[in-house]
């Protein structure tokens, strides 16, 4: 019983987490529609104003919600952050699993880790009083004056608060997961495949690049698909540096802009002072998106993994 | 066989899992603290249990308010009535008034009043007001000596993107005589939900009429699309964005002031509705708060841009929102701290006021607060 109480919790709570923000969001689907994913405005209306009712739901006068500018900014700053960490990621990740043994290995491993432990709101900290000044006096400047082939990187770099520095917190935060697992993966690559290509007279980064990577693709996409879904819901550190932008969507590199995650627990407080409640409705909705990015995100990754895994029993071969 | 009882057994777990949850919200409902409190809550109970006497006030709401609470009144109220415990915490403004009307708290403290619609869908709440607050605008604006002068207008054309750059002819008009840089604005903006957007969108609100019909007024604004703005999280957020951005301006609660002019920001000489240039003195908030008329009994209004020669045009009330159903005990501890906190020989005397930078209500307002709190009770 004690074991069947603890065993469907977590399926418990996520039903109910479900549940609660469905319903929350019902009545803002009812009032925006489809609207609520092109709209580029988000106004919860006057709230010391009258209400206005519509599609039989009450909002206060002049609101109007559209998600456009937060899905814009949370997919752009995750895929910076993954441009970013991807390729770190896998060369540390090769230097752990093939370069390193013993203690060393043991200690770079565990510094990798304890990256993945450090609160989100210290990274945010640094972030704001280091990493945005720099992108604004120095980064940035730089950047833009090799712009003229791209046409993104062109300024104004303003504050250095926005997209790049919303990325770069991000990969901070998403290369120790890629890394770790990308490092499990390749120990798993059989010994043998490896001591053959070596064998065949190929030097060390050829055996990575052609027998060890075709081994773990499946997994490796996996893992970047898991830091994809990791970089899509962190809240706090891109609430710090990322300019928090509304109504606008970015114009290039260095533009402020704002993710759903920050963005909601930015307004809720304001959200809570509307007498129609349908501020708190709307950012519901905008959770529930959130949410169905995030878990198909995750179990898509999770997916990828396993199947890589499969791949690998099925060749017969086991992990070291 | 074996799987089907595994089944049975999950089934049985999630739903004693369903019921327990169900039940921890219930007592939580019943309960008139915050989840935070419920240690501390327990050994009050102990305490009432043998003694009989101690009730536990709660507070949540405005982080202007928290440091008045924690620092200053409640080590101070310990010792005027140890029967009676505080406990506040600093959640925001919204979080205050939404809490209070749900009976979650006691006390919400928050910078804004209720909107009417609230008002009317919650008839017992109080909006109470307990002191006096003020705002200023900052700017980082390296070489420029002294405090420059804005009208909220130049700021609502700021805030819309119609004013871009320091040396504007609009901004040379009000500041004869000094030399202003050709240096690109960054308006900062408050992200979350605030005290001090409302004031100072009031401010604007007040004093530009397409700020008036547009973005109007509130805790959380839809601001115009400015692509050189920023918004940043709390006070402290907005003067570390101050402090590191040249060419920025931004408004910051008063409570902030010695600390961000330490970080080399300035601020601004706004023009009052006398036409005056006033800096945020405590002479002038105190100028502004006595030139008062007309405040209704439920004391829910904007004191921005009152008359007089003096009178700094940014301030507000501070608010304490609370049910006026009150039972026993509780009604009567409430009561009487509230009456304690707008007393000026109680909480606001200058002692635990200037600390914080606020201001005691003034003596025609005072009355207001007292009548509203003697309709605390059963």
């Amino acid at each position: 019983m004690a074991a069947g109480i603890a065993a469907s919790s977590p399926v418990v709570f996520l039903a109910g987490i479900v549940t609660i923000v469905v319903i929350q969001a019902i009545p803002s689907i009812r009032f925006s529609g489809w609207h609520f994913l092109t709209s580029l405005t988000w106004n919860i209306g006057n709230v010391y104003g009258g209400l206005e009712h519509e599609h039989g739901v009450t909002a206060a006068s002049g609101a109007s919600f559209g998600s456009r500018v937060f899905i814009v900014g949370t997919v752009a700053s995750s895929v910076i952050a993954l441009l970013m960490a991807v390729p770190v990621s896998l060369l540390t990740a090769v230097i752990l699993a093939y370069r390193t043994r013993g203690v060393v290995r043991t200690i770079l491993s565990t510094l990798v880790e304890l990256l993945a432990g450090i609160p989100s709101v210290v990274i945010g900290l640094w972030g704001m009083t280091v990493l945005t000044p720099w992108i604004s006096t120095q980064l940035g400047p730089l950047l833009s004056r090799a712009g003229g082939v791209i046409p993104y990187l062109r300024g104004p770099v303003g504050t250095g608060m926005g997209l790049l520095a919303s990325g770069c917190v991000l990969a901070i935060m998403v290369v120790p997961i890629i890394t770790a697992t990308t490092r499990d993966l390749l120990l798993q690559v059989p010994t043998l495949y490896r001591e053959g290509g070596v064998g065949l007279g190929m030097t060390d980064w050829e055996v990575v690049r052609h027998i060890c990577f075709p081994c773990i693709r499946e997994g490796f996409i996996g893992a970047v698909a898991l830091g994809f879904g990791r970089a899509m819901g962190e809240t706090m550190a891109v609430l710090m540096v990322s300019g928090n932008a509304v109504n606008l969507l970015p114009q290039n590199l260095y533009s402020p802009i704002s993710t759903m995650a920050a963005f909601i627990a930015d307004q809720l407080d304001s959200a809570l002072t509307d007498a129609s409640k349908m501020a708190v409705h709307a950012l519901s909705e905008l959770a529930l998106l959130l949410m169905i990015l995030t878990v198909a995100t995750n179990l898509a990754a999770r997916l990828l993994v396993s199947s890589g895994r499969w791949r690998q029993r099925r060749t017969g071969v086991d992990a070291p | 066989m074996k799987r089907s009882m595994r089944w049975i057994c999950t089934a049985a777990g999630a739903t004693g899992i369903l019921a327990l949850v169900a039940g921890c919200g219930a007592t939580t409902a019943g309960h008139t603290s915050g989840a935070g409190a419920s240690g501390i809550d327990h050994a009050a109970d102990h305490t009432a249990a043998s003694g009989g006497q101690t009730v536990t006030l709660t507070e949540t709401g405005s982080s202007l308010l928290y440091p008045l609470f924690t620092d200053q009144w409640i080590p101070a109220y310990q010792s005027v009535n140890p029967g009676v415990h505080l406990e506040a915490s600093s959640t925001g403004s919204g979080t205050g008034i939404s809490q209070a009307v749900a009976g979650t708290v006691d006390i919400g403290a928050s910078d804004a009043y209720m909107a009417d619609q609230q008002v009317s869908q919650n008839p017992g709440m109080l909006n109470i007001p307990l002191a006096i607050s003020a705002q200023q605008v900052m700017y980082n604006l390296p070489g420029v000596r002294g405090h420059i002068q804005l009208t909220g207008d130049v700021l609502a054309n700021i805030y819309q993107g119609k004013i871009q750059y320091w040396d504007d002819p609009a901004i040379a008009a009000v500041n004869p005589g000094l030399h202003l840089p050709h240096l690109a604005i960054t308006p900062v903006t408050r992200s979350d939900g605030s005290g001090d957007t409302f004031l100072f969108t009031q401010y604007l609100s007040d004093t530009n009429s397409s700020w008036k019909d547009g973005p109007g007024y509130g805790t959380s604004v839809n601001w115009p699309p400015v692509p050189s703005e920023v918004a940043a999280n709390g006070n402290q957020g907005v003067v570390t964005t101050l402090a590191g951005t040249k060419g920025a301006i931004g408004y910051v609660g008063i409570s902030w002031l010695d600390n961000a002019v330490a970080k080399g920001l300035g601020y601004a000489a706004l023009q009052n509705k006398a036409g005056n240039f006033v800096l945020p003195t405590p002479a002038n908030i105190q100028a502004a708060a006595d030139a008062t008329t007309g405040i209704p009994k439920d004391e829910r209004v904007s004191l921005i841009d009152e008359p007089g020669q003096h009178s700094y045009p940014i301030i507000n009330f501070e608010y304490a929102i609370v049910n006026q159903h009150q039972s026993g005990a509780k009604g009567t501890a409430l009561k009487h701290f509230l009456e304690w906190a707008i007393d000026p020989q109680g909480g606001n005397a200058a002692t635990y006021m200037t600390p914080v930078h606020f201001l005691p209500l003034p003596s025609k307002v005072e009355p207001l607060s007292r009548a509203q709190i003697e309709q605390i009770g059963g």
